[in-house]
């Protein structure tokens, strides 16, 4: 499983820088989603599946949804 | 909204949604997961229940008397609880508590099962929350 770790890895860190240099608001939103979907299988990978369970709901459930809420609040994108 | 899909598709998944939220909280002492994990499963699901059939729909259902109601005498619950086993562990009293059992049941562990219960009504609650006030600034 360790090869699998290191990939999961290099794929977290590429979607963490991306984040950041994405034009698009909506974009970066969605692969913000991608980097806790990833690190919920890190969680897991690291024997700590209470922290994987609550990386998903939360981090890729309510934070994308209250991020989105928030850019259609500020009229970025339509509803 | 009045898309057939949607209301077909959300009637059917919403249960399954909350059934799962509530095994990770009442497996909470056994397995991963726990109040928080459970709590907000069953939060999303009231969340997904709001967009899918309207404002005007959920707050007949969710009424804020009603959850607020919940809201506030689980916080006051879980005080009373934990102060209570804080004091009679602390400072070696051991004053009456549940029964232990046998572990590996669901009715064991003392007072573990009821504080992580709360701990998932009071979450759930508090997502729901947070999405009505983001999305129209007022529940």
């Amino acid at each position: 499983m360790k090869v699998f770790s290191i990939i999961m890895l290099i794929f977290l860190i590429f979607s963490s820088i991306a984040v950041s240099t994405m034009k698009s608001k909506l974009g970066s939103i969605i692969v913000f989603a991608v980097y806790s979907l990833i690190m919920a299988i890190l969680w897991e990978q690291l024997e700590a599946p209470d922290l994987a369970i609550t990386e998903a709901a939360v981090g890729a459930g309510i934070t994308t949804v209250l991020l989105i809420l928030t850019l259609s609040r500020i009229r970025s994108i339509k509803k | 909204m009045k898309d057939k899909i949607l209301n077909t598709v959300g009637k059917n998944l919403i249960p399954f949604i909350q059934i799962f939220g509530l095994y990770v909280i009442f497996h909470g002492h056994l397995s991963p997961g726990g109040g928080f994990a459970g709590g907000t499963i069953i939060g999303v699901s009231f969340i997904l229940y709001r967009i899918i059939f309207g404002k005007e729909f959920v707050q007949n259902k969710l009424r804020f008397s009603l959850l607020i109601r919940f809201l506030t005498i689980g916080v006051f619950i879980y005080g009373v609880m934990k102060g209570y086993i804080f004091i009679s562990g602390g400072s070696d009293l051991h004053w009456a508590t549940p029964p232990l059992g046998i572990p590996g049941s669901i009715i064991s562990g003392g007072f573990l099962l009821p504080l992580n219960i709360i701990v998932g009504t009071v979450v759930s609650v508090t997502m729901y929350f947070f999405y009505c006030l983001f999305e129209e600034g007022e529940i």
